[in-house]
Formats: C-alpha cells, structure tokens, sequence
C-alpha cells in the first residue's frame, strides 16, 4: 500500500511543483499516473523513492515513512527509473549481483530469478556483456531484472515500457498484472494512454503539481459523463482545462 | 564558412556553458588567483634575472638569438606534447562529436569547428611560456617597435605547427590502426602511453647528456653570426623563421622570414584541413565498443556470488574506475607519476644512498616529520577520493533509491580511495626498502602512520566531492578538468599537517621517534574523527538528496 499524505514540494527559486498531493493506492492494484510532460510525475516519483526530500507531508510505503524509515520503505518496493543509464561499466550480471547483494538475495533465489527472467527478455546471452553495450531497450529490461530479483512488494516504475520491444513489453505487462494478482501494488507513470487503459485498475491524472483525479476508469467515465469519449479525450480536457 | 563558424559557437558555448556551475566556483577561482600572483612574480623575477645573464654572455658573440630560438623550440615542444593530448580528447574521445555527425557539414567544417577549444588551450600554453621570455627579451636588448610587431605575429602562428602535426599524426593512427575500434582501449593506451613517453624523455636525456660532443658542436658553430641558432633549429624551420623575424639585423631579412614563416603556417594549416576532409569522419565511425557472446549456465553459477554489501559497494566502485579509461587515468595512472618519477631519477643517480644518508643524518623524530609530511603530499594528490562522488554522474540517484544507507556509501567510497593509494604505498615501500634504504624502526613507524594519513586524506576528499559535486557530466573528463577540488584538498591537508609539523618540529620538549610518532598518530586520528563527523553532520543535513 502507498499512501501520499498532503505532499508538497517547491525547488529553489520556484513556485510548487507538488501541491497538497493526497494518493491512498491500495494493495492488489494497477495504477497508472497520468500527466503531461513537467506535470510532476517524476518529482513524486522521486519523493517517494527517497531520491528527493520532502518538503511538506508524509509519504509511506507498506507502513514504512520513506524518510522516518528509509531503509525499511526502499527494501520492500523495487523502482524502474525514467532512464536506464545506469552503472553503464559493469557488465549485465555483475549488476544484478550487485543489486542482489544490495537486497541480500541467497545465491540459489538470485541464479534462478536471473536466470529465469533475463530468458524471459532475451537478455540472458548479453549478461557477460557491459551494459554500455546494450541498446536502450536492453537497458531497460536489465534494469526491470534488477528490480525483480528481490520480489518487491510495491513496483515503482517511470515510463517502463519506454523503448522495450513488443513482445518485452507484453512480458512485463503480464508481469505486472501477475504481481498485482497476488495482492501487490504496481504503480507506473506512461504517456501511453492505451496501455493505461488496458492495463491499469485505477489512474490517477496529475496536472501541474495537483491531482486531477483518481479513481478507475468507470468513475471517470462516470465523473465526467463521457460514456462514449475515449480516456484520452477526457485527458486531453482534463489537462487542458487546467 | 558561416557554418564552420556557428560549428565553433556551439562547440565552444558547450564546453564553456556556465549551466550547473556555482557562483562559488567563481570565489574560488579569485582566490586561487589571489594566491597564484606571487608565484607570478617570482616566476617573472627568476626569467629576468637567468635572460639577462645569458644576454650578457652570448650578445658580445653576436650568438644573442639563440635565446630567442630556445625559447620558440621549447615552446613548440612543449604545445606539440599538449596537442597530443587535447586533440585525443577533443577529436576522438569527447562524446559530442556523435551528434554533430549526421549535419549536412563537411568533415573539415568539424574538424576546425572541434579546433577551436583546444586551440584556446594552447594558446593560454603558449602565453604562459612565451610572453613573459618576449617581453623581458625585448626589455633586455632594448628591442624596437619592429621586434614586438614580429613577436605578436609569432605568438599568433605560435600553435599552429604543433598542433597540425599533433593532429595529422593521430588523424593517421586512428583512421588505420586497430586500437581506434576499441574506444576505451585507445583511451588506457593513450594514458599509459604519455606516462611511459615522460619517463622515456627522462632515463633518454639522463643516458644521453655528452657533454663533450656538446661542447664540440657550439664551439663549431659559434664562429658564425647566429651559428648557434641555426644549429639548434636545424631540423625544425618553423623556430628558426620565428627566431630570424624577430631578431633579424635587416628589415629585409627580418620580413623574408616572416613571409617564409606565414606561407609555411598556412601550407600546414591546408594540408591539416586536407587530410582531416580525407580521414576524420573515418576515425571517428571506426570507433564502436559493441560485443556479441553467449552465456551458459555454468557461467552464471560460477559468476553468481554473495557478497556483503559493501564489499559489493567497493568491487562496483574499482570496476568503474578500471574500467572507464579517464578514471583509470586521473586516478591510478596519474598518481603513480610521483613515486615512479622518483624512482627512476633516485634509481639512475649513483648517489641515491644520499637520501638515506640525509635521513639518517637527521634525527629520528625529523626524519620522521620530512617522510610524514612528503607521504601527505603524494597520497593527497590520489584523484580517487575526490572525484568518488562525481564519478557517479547521473547514477548517483541510484544510491538514494536502493536500501543502501548514505554512510555505508561514503565509507565505501573512502575505503575504495585508500585501497587505490596502496598501490602509491606500495611503490613508496619498495622505495625505502630497496632504494633509499631507510633505517627498518623508521620504516615500521611510517607504514602505519601513512596508511592512516591516507584515510584521512581519502576522508577529506571524499567529503570535498560530497559538498560539491559535479554529477552533471557528460564525458568523464568534466569529473577533473576546471575543478578546483583537487588542489583545496591539498592545500587544507598540507596546510593543516604543514602547521603541526612545524609545531612539532620546533618544539623541544618533542624529543625522539616515539614521541614524535605517538603525536602524529594522535593528531591524524583526532583528524579522521573530525572530518567522519562533519560527513555524518552533512548527512543529517540531507546533503546526499540535495546534490
């Protein structure tokens, strides 16, 4: 569960660019976060992942206050960053060591997990490669292993489908479904409106630090009587509006 | 040519943009400056007094151009081996290059657009080492308005020889040798490569100094009016047409050299642009870093261990560093010039005993102060430490997302910087042992003091980097270059232990080796434990999420 309590942030010099955010995900679902480009998607991302302090208001995962508790809260949810850049001089498997050290992961869990997910992404023969090799796409799905590999509770990912091929791309879908299943949170911001819409239990649409609406794509249709309108109309007006 | 020349604005807007960069770096530079002046005088002061002997000796022989003709071969040495260098940098190594590429531009409209940066440099090189020798030269043989006129033409022209044969060379090595394919191999050899060429230049000139035959060859030449000048500049005309602009007894003579030295400039500046329009893209589209293998399932349980984490956290951090070719360089193969250097120059002189004879000449507890404080200085100029947040980049979020705790991350990166300076001790080690040979008490005392002045000094640079780091790069030689960090870092540590020991040094009641270890083993460990808490303190401030 993630629960956002009256959130705000402002960087220096600027207006807020998170105001009074209030989001209660519950367990069990999909939720996808909307917002145009430089609406704060990322920044509350960031603050939720303790990559960013908060300025006002409370975020916790599963219980656990990412600042009162921060080691508690980053070991129970995994985070798909918006660029997969990451420690581009190790080779594949050596980053997943690394992160699975990090999140002590036993040997045998660790080889089958690696083993059984890189095969699933096609990634499995590049492992002994370095990543800086690897195309975007191929960053990107060492990067969703990595996060996989402790069996987070909550799934935090930032554009996740974002260069991976058609078939990657169905591969997490189903992963995230599957997750969400077993009673787990998945939450993920996308410019991809249709995979929203097909994928997500609840959306939340965010709009220049505020939150538009949250609820599932019944209630919007419902809120905003638009039974034949598609969701990326209501979000076209919604944001427009704004 | 207007598109060559909005290529040079865009390029050098880049590499000079002030985006990311703090007022305070701009305090810093001012005081860096503040502090430089001095040095400044007393450069000046050393050229004018060592010009003016040699004027005095070689006018009455009418040998007094040979000054001028040392001072312009030295120079072009010197902006030769800078060349090298920055032309590595800037036409091969620099990412940006990548992006410019798919312009409707001429390949030599980029290879000029990408001149312009490193011909900055070369020029601040060559302003540096020429202008102060022009000016006081001038001064001394009380030159006319015609000798000053030549020398700024001089100074102009002054980099483009070196730094079109600098360029031809490379442009040739990597359009047709293997190593331009592999980027990062290129890049380690070339690193490994001007360190070995240094020390090459070294063991050469300490081999090769016959002073006999030297003598022998100026006595020869010296018979003429400028014998010497045209014997030093024999094989290099570009010095010797410079030299004759600038001292020729005739305006004719004077302005023949100077249109020989203008068509020679621009027949090498043509043939630059010639060869860079036939062989720069080539070099540049040769370079590719992609690899294809398989993997099996042996592999994977071979390679798959568990590790603590920090130990995981410092394995990360030395393969970064091994790996990417600029850290390898700035922060392995830099800092081993140091005790190489000694090494060699104390190995080749027979009187190397010497040391260990002034050592031992010293008392105990001033021997001790001289190796304390000399170790300071070599393990304080270890690039590690204080490029060990930067090195991060734009990963750095990563260690604010993953469960790692900020403190376990900056002790990771301390300890990773000490690890990288026992390779500098271990040099310094077999220095005392089998060189200098310093007595075994002052030995067994020393290496355990500098192995902890060394995390000290990796302690504070760590904590230099966190308080300002420079994440925000684009090629890794950001990390080092127009960075301040490097040189407050040694000057706090030498300022501080400097002070002490001094203190120290002059204190009576400070008598012996022990006493004196004893000291400095305090006052490194009240250090560490000053500089952890002022880590821990910045910590608490939340400093890791704000950089």
């Amino acid at each position: 569960m993630i629960e956002i309590k009256e959130v705000s942030k402002h960087f220096s010099g600027q207006r807020k660019v998170i105001n009074q955010l209030n989001l209660s995900i519950p367990d069990g679902k999909i939720v996808g976060f909307l917002g145009p480009n430089g609406a704060g998607k990322s920044t509350t991302i960031k603050m939720m992942t303790g990559v960013l302090p908060i300025d006002e208001g409370t975020i916790s995962l599963d219980g656990f206050d990412i600042e009162k508790k921060p080691l508690e809260a980053k070991s129970i949810f995994g985070y798909v960053p918006d660029r997969p850049d990451l420690f581009l001089r190790l080779k594949g498997l050596e980053y997943l060591n690394f992160i699975a050290d990090i999140y002590q992961v036993p040997k045998v869990v660790r080889q089958e997990r690696i083993e059984r997910i890189t095969k699933q992404f096609s990634i499995y023969n590049s492992l002994d490669d370095y990543i800086q090799s690897y195309s975007h796409g191929m960053r990107q799905k060492i990067i969703v292993t990595g996060v996989l590999l402790h069996d987070p509770s909550i799934w935090i990912l930032d554009e996740p489908l974002t260069g991976l091929d058609p078939k990657s791309a169905y591969i997490l879908k189903e992963m995230m479904r599957e997750h969400a299943n077993k009673g787990k949170t998945v939450f993920f911001s996308s410019h991809g409106l249709e995979v929203v819409e097909q994928l997500c239990d609840e959306v939340a649409i965010i709009n220049d630090g505020e939150l538009l609406f949250y609820g599932t794509l019944q209630d919007m249709k419902e809120t905003y009587e638009s039974d034949d309108q598609s969701l990326e109309q209501v979000f076209l007006e919604l944001t427009s509006n704004e | 040519m207007s598109k060559t020349w909005k290529l040079i604005r865009i390029m050098l807007k880049m590499q000079y943009s002030r985006v990311g960069k703090k007022n305070s770096q701009t305090i810093l530079w001012i005081v860096a400056l503040l502090f430089l002046l001095p040095m400044a005088f007393v450069y000046i002061s050393i050229v004018r007094s060592a010009l003016t002997a040699f004027y005095n000796v070689l006018e009455p022989l009418g040998q007094e151009s040979l000054i001028v003709g040392v001072l312009l071969l030295s120079v072009h040495i010197v902006l030769l081996l800078v060349s090298f260098i920055t032309i590595l940098n800037a036409f091969y190594f620099a990412e940006d290059i990548d992006s410019f590429i798919p312009f409707p531009v001429q390949p030599y409209q980029l290879l000029l657009a990408k001149s312009a940066g490193p011909m900055i440099y070369l020029y601040g090189t060559a302003a540096l080492f020429f202008l102060p020798v022009f000016f006081i030269y001038g001064a001394v043989s009380a030159a006319t308005i015609l000798y000053y006129i030549a020398g700024i033409i001089t100074f102009v022209l002054l980099p483009i020889i070196p730094f079109t044969l600098a360029g031809i060379i490379l442009m040739f090595i990597m359009r047709f040798v293997n190593i331009a394919k592999n980027k990062d191999r290129s890049k380690v050899i070339a690193g490994i490569s001007s360190l070995v060429f240094i020390v090459l230049i070294n063991v050469l000139i300490r081999l090769n100094t016959d002073v006999d035959a030297i003598m022998q060859n100026a006595a020869m030449f010296i018979q003429e009016q400028d014998g010497l000048l045209r014997w030093i500049t024999a094989f290099y005309p570009p010095a010797y047409f410079g030299t004759m602009m600038m001292t020729a007894s005739s305006l004719w003579s004077g302005f023949l050299s100077l249109i020989a030295g203008v068509v020679l400039h621009a027949c090498a500046l043509l043939i630059f642009i010639w060869v860079g329009q036939l062989l720069y893209i080539k070099g540049v589209l040769g370079m590719g870093t992609a690899n294809k293998s398989t993997f099996s399932g042996a592999k994977l349980s071979r390679k798959t261990s568990v590790t603590p984490i920090w130990l995981s956290y410092i394995k990360k951090e030395m393969r970064i560093i091994f790996r990417t070719p600029t850290f390898l360089t700035q922060c392995v193969i830099t800092s081993l010039f140091a005790p190489i250097f000694l090494i060699i120059i104390l190995f080749m002189d027979s009187s190397s005993g010497n040391i260990g004879g002034f050592l031992d000449g010293l008392s105990g507890k001033h021997g001790l102060l001289i190796l304390f404080l000399g170790s300071l200085l070599i393990v304080g100029s270890n690039a590690t430490s204080i490029s060990g947040i930067s090195r991060e980049g734009k990963s750095w979020h990563a260690n604010l997302f993953l469960p790692l705790n900020p403190k376990q991350i900056l002790l990771s990166k301390i300890a990773t910087a000490w690890f990288i300076n026992l390779i500098v001790i271990g040099l310094a080690v077999i220095l005392f042992i089998f060189i200098i040979k310093i007595e075994w008490t002052l030995f067994l005392i020393w290496l355990p003091l500098v192995l902890l002045a060394s995390w000290f000094s990796s302690a504070l640079g760590t904590f230099l980097d966190f308080l300002q780091p420079k994440l925000n790069w684009t090629d890794e030689q950001e990390v080092f270059k127009s960075r301040m960090i490097g040189l407050i870092g040694i000057v706090v540590q030498l300022g501080i232990f400097g002070i002490l020991v001094l203190l120290i040094w002059n204190l009576d009641f400070v008598n012996g080796i022990y006493m004196t270890a004893a000291i400095l083993f305090v006052l490194v460990v009240i250090a560490i434990v000053v500089i952890h808490s002022l880590i821990h303190h910045k910590i608490k401030q939340g400093q890791h999420q704000t950089i």
